[in-house]
């Protein structure tokens, strides 16, 4: 059963398309990311999804009701801000309590309620302060604990971690990730930290100028991205590009860089590509490596970058860059030519006119 | 300390006693009896200083044919400043709050309308305002000089708010509408604990210039509403008999206490909230 179910949402502030024709399904207990660079329409498709800002076209169920045209407050969620967005003339327990307030509930429910939150996210201490009072790490806690206490079927969050420090932000992540654990709620969560959204994400939806280029498992986006952009987007240190030429000799593909031949055999294609294709060759940092099986490649050293457990090593292949991810101790003293192993079974390869998987 | 200072404190100093003289004189010549206002110095300290003055100027001194002083005048005051103040306050508020947060459409043009009426002078539409008023029979009475002080109070005042509310962060709307909390419940439980401040600020300009205000209370109130002002000015300028130059004086002393009173209580959260509204931290 699909939690939250949109279909051709469309979305235009005057001429300008934030949201074209889009389509997601959040199954129930799903921790679905919305992930992308900024303008790329997911805070908007969130607020579409809440209810907070009204749609062009297109359709939104929330636990198979139409709530299309509903008001926030009746579309059964529950939403964490940004910038936390806490009443700041109230109290913590006067915040939290807020909404239940307004939906006149029985005063020892929302006690209730208030208890089980506070020993949830550990503010029993802090129920009588203010958000002034509090650090940046107690108020998103506090913008947790609000939405917990609506004990609603879907939670969203609109970049909750982006204005803590990066200590604080893998800690909250941890704290998100068990909370999902315990609860099992259906999450929509917005995010362009991609470690955030590997970390804490059952499918990830990566957008690009209000579309959805790709839906899909951390892993598969990661492995077996279906469009350049995301290919890009997912992964740090980033993929390599080689912009190549595929060469076709019967069954055997081949990519053409310049003079050098890169042998594709290995590589599943989905369709086997025309002759004089021109197309990208990705091939991401971990996947050259400086001896083993994969197709072997001369390069010369240009320089390396140690970065703690990883040491990323960039190599002159032709008449492009290519970086390698090598273990620090490996990547010590190397200098000169060097031959490269490229595993190409798990390269990615795009058309360059449509960026899509070949 | 360096010459500089000295020169610039001395400058100061002058500056201050300068601008003191005239206020300095009013207080002297209010506390003096006539036979010595006649024949001694304005700048003379008050032989025998008393209240005298002061008493009749509120208790018996003639504003036209009736003499019962300038009390009548403060009450009437006191009867179109309240209203007129919370009202106009309380609609600024909100249309603030209304314009800068909801974003009804034709928002902007709606401000752009309410900056020229803010920056029109008043005296343009003073003729047209008159018709309105006595078309619809509320010339000359206290319910039509407080509309007259709401009308021409709201552009200045909804403008003061909405810049504050435009300066709070979108999402505290988002997050009660989520709580599910409506247009009035957001705005009495959320906006209006958070603009204390800026409550005050706006209070102390519409009782300042509701309170010194002549010309509206003049044209609009009717003789049995005219405010403090108007009956200042009654005292003041009476052709009839000789002129009482420490009434009068006590009588403009006592028209101006109560905006002073209000400076002097505020002051603190009139810079506080005026620098509230233009940093926000």
């Amino acid at each position: 059963m699909s939690a939250v179910q949109v279909r051709g949402l469309r979305k235009s502030y005057g001429p300008l398309d934030v949201l074209r024709d889009i389509d997601l399904e959040v199954r129930e207990g799903e921790f679905t990311v919305l992930l992308g660079p900024s303008g790329c329409g997911k805070s908007t498709l969130l607020s579409a999804i809440a209810g907070l800002d009204p749609v062009n076209a297109g359709r939104i169920e929330i636990g198979g009701v139409d709530v299309t045209d509903r008001d926030p407050s009746a579309r059964g969620i529950a939403m964490v801000f940004q910038s936390y967005a806490l009443y700041p003339t109230m109290t913590v327990r006067n915040n939290m309590t807020f909404g239940l307030r307004v939906k006149r509930l029985p005063k020892p429910e929302i006690e209730k309620r208030l208890t089980w939150a506070a020993d949830m996210l550990q503010l029993s201490a802090l129920l009588d302060r203010k958000p002034g009072q509090l650090s940046g790490g107690q108020r998103q806690r506090v913008a947790i604990g609000r939405a917990l206490v609506q004990q609603s079927r879907v939670f969203l969050f609109d970049e909750p971690l982006s204005n803590l420090d990066a200590k604080l932000r893998a800690e909250m992540r941890v704290e998100i990730k068990r909370l999902h654990r315990e609860l099992a709620p259906t999450v929509v969560y917005v995010t362009h930290d991609q470690i955030e959204a590997m970390t804490l994400a059952t499918r990830i939806a990566v957008m690009r100028g209000g579309r959805i280029e790709q839906y899909a498992t951390p892993d598969e986006l990661y492995e077996r991205p279906q469009t350049l952009f995301v290919a890009g987007f997912v992964g740090s240190p980033a993929m390599n590009f080689l912009p190549v030429v595929l060469r076709r000799n019967g069954p055997s593909v081949g990519a053409e860089l310049g003079d050098l031949r890169i042998p594709l055999d290995a590589y599943r294609f989905t369709a086997l590509p025309a002759d004089g294709t021109e197309a990208i060759l990705g091939i991401r940092p971990e996947h050259a490596a400086l001896a083993g099986a994969g197709v072997q490649v001369d390069t010369e050293t240009l320089f390396m970058e140690p970065m703690g457990a990883d040491t990323l090593g960039w190599f002159q292949l032709g008449t492009e860059k290519l970086a390698a991810r090598l273990a620090p101790q490996v990547a010590r003293g190397v200098n000169g030519p060097q031959r490269l192993a490229l595993d190409i079974a798990n390269a990615s390869i795009f058309a360059r006119d449509t960026e899509q998987r070949l | 300390m360096k010459a500089g200072r000295i020169g610039l404190y001395a400058f100061l100093l002058g500056a201050a006693l300068f601008f003191s003289i005239p206020l300095l004189i009013v207080v002297m010549t209010s506390l003096k009896p006539m036979p010595e206002i006649r024949t001694g110095s304005i700048f003379a300290l008050p032989l025998a200083p008393n209240f005298d003055a002061w008493v009749k100027a509120w208790m018996s001194a003639c504003t036209g044919l009736a003499c019962e002083g300038i009390r009548v005048g403060f009450w009437n005051s006191f009867r179109i400043l309240i209203p007129s103040v919370a009202l106009s306050v309380m609609a600024g508020a909100l249309n603030g709050y209304a314009l800068a947060q909801w974003k009804p459409p034709g928002a902007n043009a709606l401000l752009t309308a309410l900056m020229l009426g803010a920056f029109i002078p008043y005296q343009v539409i003073l003729y047209p305002m008159v018709k309105i008023l006595s078309n619809v029979g509320l010339y000359n009475s206290l319910p039509g000089i407080i509309a007259v002080h709401i009308i021409f109070g709201l552009p200045v005042m909804t403008l003061i708010f909405r810049n504050f509310y435009a300066g709070l962060p979108d999402e505290l709307l988002k997050a009660a509408r989520v709580d599910g909390a409506g247009f009035w419940r957001i705005f009495v439980e959320i906006m209006l604990p958070l603009s204390v401040n800026i409550l005050i600020v706006a209070v102390i300009l519409q009782v300042t210039g509701i309170w010194n205000d002549y010309l509206l209370g003049l044209i609009f109130a009717g003789r049995d509403n005219a405010p403090m002002t108007v009956q200042l000015n009654l005292i003041v300028n009476t052709s009839m008999g000789e002129q009482e130059h420490n009434v009068n004086m006590a009588a403009t002393l006592l028209t101006a206490l109560p905006p002073l009173l209000v400076y002097f209580a505020s002051g603190r959260y009139f810079v506080r909230g005026i620098t509230a509204g233009a940093v926000k931290g």
